[in-house]
């Protein structure tokens, strides 16, 4: 999968019409939100003993009481907590191991034609696939996690960092070249820039990936973590809790996708500069 | 360990007479082991001080003997060396691969700018790539700025400028590394009709100004003449030689409209005309 950046749209200045419009249009989409999710309430509420067994699927009252007793005990933030650890340190080992491949792969025609039948080997084997590799090379300890997540990250990351390297106009580096700027220069001052659109749609990608991949991760030989609580929660045959589990990781992957989000909007605006909605 | 002299703060070619291509061939080889000569046994010598522009029709090889000029490319024969005549010696010295005395304005100003820093940095680029810094280059920068007319911009990024301004960042970029040579890519084809004769009386300005070599190719016969010091015609390619060369004695600023301009025009037209049937006859064998 090679997310390819959104084409240049030039940035409008904001005058008070704009701006007025851009707020309707916010309010508008936090309404259609609430909206939805206030229906997908009522008909869960309602389905629950008329169309579901209620020992299968709990009323949404009841998966609230649930969360709400796990939140106060502590329990659920220190399952998020401890995924979230996982997540984060597989993540940036993923991230910065692929944008260092990646890059060389890009730059070098050798490694790209190397790399390549790799890859596109590898690229079907999914996360879930390589738990039973992971435990076999690193136990079940906190490695093999880990080991799960990089696996998840890294060969998006790396193939979008190829695409985005291997992709600057031939242009640029010449007009760089003409301008005094030696090898390394190019790279670091001319290519790496160039690829910055490509590198960050990967990661936004890859962020997802890895949050699929914790649970894939944390199925077998875990004892904490979302994807502990989920499981376990079917051998207990606690089906509230299960759902909480469940909703527990659909909310932190939002926020956490929505703070890199910002993250990125902020710190890395000179490199989008087509107005780029991450 | 003593550090290797940067090529941007290499010491500059002492004063040059002359620059030369001299029976410049250039033969590209595609994957299928076939050949196209784009250039056959081209022979120049732009004076120091020219505004020297190559005509031709589209596809003839123009932007390929700017790209060997440039360093770009390598020459398959022949060779492109500036000369001079250092205290009665005569020198020359070959050109190896791109270098700061020979600055490109390239065509496609969208890829050529660096879309990620503002004006002002775009035109520090090359200054910075040497280990200059900011403070050490502020008046050349407000100088250049001011060439061309982009001191109220300094701090906008190329996506907020128009096409003719994204080509004056272009061209204050180049000038501040002072280059002995600007090579012009039809800087201004892409533009729309007025922005590019402004942009052409405002370069001839510059030229009048700075004094700097330009090679300055296009496809467009008024250009040549509203630009050049020297215009040299080009064959239709494959293997594009130099039909013609002439020089060009309007004083400036040149107007289209003038009467000596109209009759040079009607003159030339004639020449181009024979060009335009080999075309023609080409585009008919190509099919």
């Amino acid at each position: 999968m090679r997310a390819e950046p959104p084409t240049p749209v030039a940035r409008q200045p904001a005058p008070r019409a704009i701006r007025d419009e851009r707020a309707g249009r916010i309010l508008r989409q936090i309404a259609m939100a609430a909206i939805a999710l206030c229906g997908l309430l009522v008909l869960w509420h309602f389905s629950v003993g008329n169309v579901f067994n209620p020992a299968l699927v709990p009323t949404p009252g009841a998966t609230f009481a649930k969360a709400w007793t796990m939140m106060k005990s502590g329990e659920l933030f220190m399952h998020v907590g401890v995924s979230l650890k996982r997540v984060l340190v597989g993540y940036v080992i993923g991230c910065a191991s692929g944008i260092a491949i990646g890059a060389i792969i890009g730059r070098f025609w050798l490694a790209r034609e190397l790399a390549d039948p790799v890859l596109e080997l590898i690229r079907p084997i999914s996360p879930v696939a390589m738990v039973p590799l992971a435990m076999l090379w690193f136990g079940i300890g906190e490695m093999s996690k880990y080991f799960i997540i990089v696996y998840a990250t890294l060969i998006i990351v790396l193939l979008n960092t190829a695409a985005g390297v291997s992709r600057t106009p031939v242009t640029r580096i010449r007009a760089a070249r003409c301008l005094g700027a030696v090898e390394h220069q190019v790279f670091l001052k001319v290519i790496l820039p160039s690829a910055v659109p490509y590198i960050l749609t990967g990661m936004r990608v890859a962020l997802g990936f890895s949050f699929m991949g914790i649970v894939a991760a944390e199925l077998i030989g875990a004892r904490e973590g979302i994807g502990f609580l989920i499981m376990n929660s079917q051998l207990l045959l606690q089906t509230d809790q299960l759902f909480v589990g469940l909703l527990t990781l659909g909310v932190v992957g939002l926020i956490v996708d929505r703070i890199f989000r910002i993250l990125l909007a902020r710190s890395m605006r000179r490199y989008m500069q087509f107005h780029y909605e991450v | 360990m003593p550090a290797r002299p940067h090529p941007a703060v290499a010491p500059a070619i002492p004063p040059w007479t002359w620059l030369r291509l001299e029976a410049v061939t250039k033969v590209f080889r595609d994957t299928r082991g076939g050949e196209y000569t784009a250039a056959r046994d081209i022979s120049i010598a732009i004076d120091r001080g020219d505004f020297y522009c190559l005509l031709g029709p589209s596809g003839c090889g123009k932007t390929t003997l700017l790209n060997l000029i440039a360093g770009f490319e390598q020459v398959t024969a022949g060779a492109i060396a500036f000369a001079g005549e250092g205290r009665g010696k005569p020198w020359r010295r070959t050109i190896q691969g791109p270098g700061v005395e020979r600055a490109m304005i390239f065509q496609d100003v969208g890829e050529a700018l660096f879309p990620w820093l503002n004006v002002e940095e775009n035109i520090l680029f090359g200054p910075r790539m040497a280990g200059v810094r900011r403070e050490d280059c502020l008046a050349k920068l407000d100088r250049y700025l001011r060439m061309v007319g982009l001191r109220e911009d300094a701090h906008k990024f190329p996506f907020e400028l128009s096409g003719g301004m994204k080509q004056r960042v272009q061209i204050a970029r180049a000038l501040i590394m002072e280059p002995e040579v600007l090579l012009m890519d039809e800087p201004f084809a892409a533009l729309d009709a007025i922005t590019k004769r402004l942009l052409q009386q405002e370069l001839s300005r510059i030229w009048q100004e700075t004094r700097r070599t330009i090679v300055y190719i296009t496809h467009d016969l008024i250009e040549a003449l509203l630009l050049g010091t020297r215009v040299a015609v080009m064959t239709a390619g494959p293997a594009a030689t130099i039909k013609c060369e002439f020089r060009v004695d309007l004083p400036r600023p040149r107007s289209a409209t003038a009467p000596d301009f109209v009759e040079l025009t009607r003159r030339l037209e004639t020449l181009l005309h024979e060009e335009v049937s080999a075309a023609r006859k080409a585009m008919a064998e190509a099919r």
